[in-house]
């Protein structure tokens, strides 16, 4: 997997910066006094649970709701709808007029967008997706996965400065994932700034340069992977072991066991002894493989936004 | 203005290729006249079984001048005067003697010959129809017509002329007037109706009153109507289903993420009025053609076309921009369906009134409905087009509420347009629509 390589515009203005926003639906409170920043020229990782305020700060950003109260700048300007020419953006719930031609559909989408013709790129990127001679369909013909592409070509044509992704790589084949993944560097690599809201924590540890956790409309996490992890302190363990499961159970120290399949993760308890644990599972079993870690993204989601974070919550 | 022409141009080419389009631009003249055709249609393949009346006369005196009066009119009515050819039901008397027993059995007996189809009514001719003064207590002059035929029977119409002039023929004959002297005492005066006079203004010339034609009278103002409604429908109907089309598949979103809410409904709007007026421009050079095929073209009030283009295309944004919010508050093509009907309201309650409007264009009723802003453009263009006319401000101030609804209407149109494009699930409540148009 390609692995993102380091951004060197940090300290450049932000792409978009958010302060204090807060964003109400009657009783509910959507996004609760909201501030991130997005660098510019990173892909920046939005990551949360269903329903905790990822879309609708997006949809914030790219000015298709209004905040209660603070403010949104988006390329160095307060949002009002006049940088959306630079604005890419795949939403979540994928929309395309089926009755269109693919070609007839994204040199309209682009026009709409950058205001002058766009022809030239709409080739281009259908032939890099591999979907040149799609170009004349109807949408309503494509399979789900080509459909998915198209609206990822209408989202890039023309070039933006900002490219917003929600969910990208749903019900894409891995041929496709990695293709649209490499279109999404490479976007990075020429400038632009990337917003991949994602549930695939892989996605997210691998391409984002920095992350950021939103859960109950609130802001629960926001650095680079490394910055994050580091909160955490080395209370993991990986291991791989005969004799299934059932050896893991009630081990010195471990308060949490996760089955990968190959692997299975411990959590040890505040003050745990690794080696204590090592020596238990010799006594147990035949032990191929064993390390020490900090959690990964997916066990420090499950920690903010899982079940037993819910418990914690309302006891 | 550039997203919205290029949204309107793309919504535009999509829509007047669509089959719905082209089928809707030649079915619409088929069901605003249907009703026209269907009448001409069954006029042509009349009814000729004969009706048979019996006529139980308690005076002794009306039955045999009834029957005379009744095969008089048959013979003038029911054969075309040329071809000779029956073209209408005889009817057909069959006097009956009042029998010296029950008057009540003798009515029910009757009345089964009614039931039976034996007979198509029966009529009862009382003393006092004769003279209303001999009963021991005043009552109306009338007969009695028996029948299970519905309430509007072309019948009892058809049977007043000549029981009343073999009635007042009886009447003539008690009071010494001789046979000979009746078709000219009894001859009904008719009432031509004649334009005005006026003096040119120019030339100072009088210039005479003409005979008016009655159809081209009422067809003018009512075709011009028709004409009206059908191009705005043709325009405004695919609206409701199209928006809520599109909130299904998705592509609001996208599309906001590239234009405001204002510039997308915006768009539609313009679409629609592209759509009317394509619409117009075909019916416009029909109706021409047909006008000039009949030489009626006179009967046309031409100085209105500018204002039949102002209600137009006021008509067009106003119903439109209705149906983009209802279409945005719809979740399913059968939520749409549903609402349909509060879409063309507007359209069809001017209808409802249309008759008493025409009948009396100045009354009260008519001044205030013609001012009401959403039915303004079929009502008042309806007043204008009628000869008598109507006070000059009228259509000014029809004009200024029109705007003013327009306006307000279009904005929270635009508002629940805006929320509603991205509302799923459940189909929100009137409470909530409402709200929409409020919201941040």
């Amino acid at each position: 997997m390609h692995k993102a390589e380091p951004y060197a515009t940090l300290e450049l203005m932000p792409a978009v910066e958010i302060s204090s926003v807060t964003k109400t639906f009657g009783e509910v409170t959507a996004v609760d006094d909201l501030s991130l920043s997005v660098p510019e020229g990173s892909v920046f990782g939005f990551i949360g649970p269903n329903g905790s305020g990822k879309t609708t700060t997006i949809r914030m950003i790219v000015n298709i709701f209004y905040p209660d109260r603070g403010q949104i700048r988006v390329l160095g300007h307060e949002m009002s709808g006049a940088r959306n020419h630079l604005i890419g953006y795949l939403p979540e719930e994928r929309g395309l007029y089926r009755k269109m031609q693919v070609r007839a559909l994204l040199e309209f989408f682009g026009e709409l967008r950058g205001g002058r013709k766009v022809g030239q790129e709409v080739a281009a990127w259908l032939a890099r997706l591999d979907l040149a001679h799609c170009a004349t369909r109807r949408v309503d013909t494509l399979s789900k996965g080509m459909s998915q592409r198209v609206q990822f070509i209408a989202a890039v044509v023309p070039e933006p400065k900002l490219l917003i992704l929600d969910e990208p790589f749903t019900g894409l084949d891995p041929v496709s994932a990695d293709t649209l993944r490499e279109a999404i560097l490479d976007l990075r690599r020429s400038g632009a700034t990337v917003i991949l809201s994602t549930h695939d924590m892989t996605v997210a540890e691998t391409m984002c340069d920095h992350i950021c956790m939103i859960f109950r409309g609130k802001k629960v996490l926001d650095g680079t992977l490394a910055s994050i992890q580091d909160q955490y302190s080395n209370d993991t363990i990986r291991v791989a072991v005969g004799g299934g499961m059932a050896v893991l159970d009630d081990l010195p120290g471990v308060e949490k066991v996760r089955d990968l399949g190959q692997v299975q993760e411990l959590r040890m308890a505040l003050g745990c002894d690794p080696h204590e644990v090592l020596r238990a599972l010799v006594e147990r079993t035949r032990v191929t493989s064993f390390s020490v870690a900090k959690p990964s993204l997916h066990d420090i989601f499950v920690r903010i936004a899982g079940p037993a974070a819910e418990e914690v919550e309302l006891a | 203005m550039r997203k919205i022409l290029l949204l309107a141009k793309r919504d535009y080419i999509e829509s007047v290729r669509t089959k719905a389009f082209i089928i809707g631009l030649v079915v619409a003249p088929l069901l605003f006249g249907g009703g026209f055709l269907g009448i001409a249609i069954l006029k042509k393949k009349p009814d000729l079984r004969d009706k048979r009346i019996a006529v139980l006369d308690r005076t002794g005196l009306v039955a045999p001048p009834l029957l005379r009066a009744v095969a008089e009119k048959n013979a003038k009515d029911a054969y075309d005067k040329v071809t000779h050819a029956q073209i209408e039901a005889l009817y057909v008397l069959e006097a009956v003697a009042p029998s010296p027993g029950d008057a009540e059995e003798q009515r029910l007996a009757l009345s089964n010959r009614v039931r039976s189809r034996e007979l198509f009514a029966f009529l009862e001719i009382w003393p006092r129809a004769l003279h209303p003064g001999q009963e021991t207590k005043p009552a109306p002059r009338t007969v009695g017509y028996y029948t299970n035929a519905g309430g509007i029977d072309a019948t009892r119409n058809w049977l007043r002329d000549p029981l009343n002039r073999a009635v007042r023929s009886v009447q003539l004959a008690q009071l010494g007037v001789e046979g000979s002297h009746f078709e000219d005492l009894l001859a009904p005066v008719a009432i031509d109706s004649l334009s005005l006079l006026a003096r040119d203004p120019r030339t100072g010339a009088l210039q005479q009153a003409k005979k008016k034609d009655d159809i081209a009278e009422f067809a003018a103002p009512f075709g011009m109507v028709m004409l009206l409604t059908m191009i705005v429908m043709v325009g405004t109907a695919p609206m409701l289903s199209a928006v809520t089309e599109d909130k299904n598949q998705r592509i609001f979103e996208m599309l906001l993420g590239l234009a405001t809410p204002m510039e997308l409904m915006a768009a539609r709007v313009l679409a629609a009025l592209g759509r009317s007026l394509t619409s117009s421009a075909f019916y416009i050079f029909g109706a021409v053609l047909v006008l000039q095929g009949m030489a009626m073209m006179g009967a046309v009030p031409l100085q209105l076309l500018p204002w039949f283009f102002v209600y137009l295309v006021a008509d067009v944004i106003m119903l439109s921009s209705f149906a983009a919010a209802l279409g945005a508050a719809c979740n399913s093509p059968q939520d749409a369906q549903n609402l349909a009907l509060v879409l063309v309201a507007p359209v069809m309650i001017p209808f409802f009134v249309m008759m008493p409007v025409m009948t009396a264009p100045n009354s009260a009723m008519a001044t205030v409905m013609s001012l009401i802003p959403p039915f303004t453009p079929v009502l008042m263009l309806l007043r204008q087009s009628m000869p008598v006319g109507i006070p000059a401000w009228q259509p000014w101030v029809g004009l200024v509420g029109i705007l003013l609804w327009t306006v307000g209407g279009t904005w929270v149109a635009a508002r629940i347009f805006r929320v509603g494009i991205l509302m799923q699930g459940q189909p929100p409540k009137l409470s909530e629509i409402i709200r929409w148009a409020w919201a941040k």
